[in-house]
């Protein structure tokens, strides 16, 4: 049978060591932030590589109107989309958490909000400019072609965008709007609970 | 280096041992005590600017320690884990057997007391002031010294029965 001295001899003999350093500390809370920052920032440049590539089509010698017009639609229509993602990244870059943490709540939420824009309203104008933008695009392209050929290659290019407009982005809504609402709870619970002790 | 960066790095050296093991004391297990340390100290560096010196700032750091790691089992998603932190405890046990048994034990004994009383003792442990334990806990000290001796009792006759097993 054990008396309380011995627990507080106990708990006096365990010495813990914290393994963690201040600057660690605040670098591994900024972290969760800078991941979506980077994922963010990727996708801008993604979407900058898809303009340079449309944009280097123009390197080979068209014939048709359609062809450059198409082109053109292409273009702009990834240069707005471009646009607006990299208006969506500075909404997370313009504040910092461990600086003014309500001011970057505020700001996540309207990450957030613009993100569910982006995939939703905006996505369909983006399709409807690339599918238009392709069609224009084909008329020249697909003229001098086998028919099978035609058909296969507008098969896979059509194919292709209603499988990213369905599953894909439904996946990318889903799994985008959990991983914001997980920072958006995290940071907001860490202001609340200050606000119980304050 | 700023003067905050810097104050916050002298606060952070002096006080993060202690709130770790209080954080050690309610969790049980180290990486969730890390967790915890790693919110406290950040709502530390958030609202220094805050601070009033209306009381000494290691009993202002243990109040946001403490609500911290109440909340931390409050909150739902939490509570999954809570059940994850028993089972950490219980496999500690086997960890410990050959290095110290009984210290697993005691962490064991805390994780069954009541939320609040876990915290109140902890502090106890750690030898601070009752008059600070009383302003950190929100009792009056004469309540507090009541509660005290109730929790001291009960974590006594908790770690004698674990014992016996």
């Amino acid at each position: 049978m054990q008396e309380f001295d011995h627990i507080e001899a106990l708990w006096a003999k365990h010495s813990v060591d914290v393994k963690i350093s201040a600057d660690d500390m605040l670098k591994q809370a900024k972290k969760d932030v800078s991941s979506i920052r980077t994922k963010s920032l990727l996708n801008i440049l993604g979407m900058g590589v898809s303009f340079l590539i449309m944009a280097a089509l123009w390197l080979f010698d068209f014939q048709s109107w359609t062809t450059h017009a198409g082109i053109s639609i292409i273009i702009i229509a990834i240069g707005v989309y471009t646009i607006i993602l990299y208006r969506n990244h500075q909404i997370l870059t313009k504040s910092d958490f461990t600086v003014n943490p309500t001011e970057f709540i505020a700001s996540l939420k309207t990450y957030q909000l613009s993100r569910h824009e982006l995939y939703n309203r905006l996505y369909w104008f983006y399709t409807i400019a690339l599918s238009l933008g392709m069609i224009f695009f084909f008329v020249e392209i697909l003229n001098h072609l086998d028919l099978w050929i035609q058909l296969l290659l507008i098969g896979i290019s059509f194919g292709w965008m209603i499988f990213c407009s369905t599953l894909v982005r439904k996946a990318v809504i889903k799994r985008d709007k959990e991983r914001i609402a997980l920072l958006i709870e995290k940071f907001e619970r860490i202001s609340n609970q200050f606000k119980e002790t304050d | 280096m700023d003067r905050k960066d810097q104050l916050f790095k002298e606060i952070f050296d002096k006080n993060s041992k202690k709130i770790f093991h209080l954080c050690y004391g309610y969790t049980g297990d180290a990486d969730s005590a890390n967790d915890l340390l790693q919110e406290t100290f950040l709502k530390v560096w958030q609202n220094l600017d805050k601070f009033r010196n209306k009381s000494l700032i290691s009993t202002w750091i243990y109040r946001i320690a403490v609500n911290t790691c109440l909340t931390y089992l409050r909150s739902e998603k939490r509570q999954a884990k809570d059940e994850l932190t028993e089972n950490i405890i219980e496999n500690k046990i086997e960890e410990y057997s050959e290095k110290n048994e009984q210290i697993a034990l005691l962490y064991t004994s805390i994780s069954k007391l009541e939320e609040n009383d876990r915290l109140i003792i902890t502090m106890v442990l750690d030898e601070l002031p009752y008059n600070e334990i009383a302003e950190i806990s929100g009792i009056s000290e004469g309540n507090l010294r009541v509660r005290i001796h109730r929790i001291k009792q009960k974590l006594t006759e908790i770690y004698n029965q674990h014992a016996r097993i």
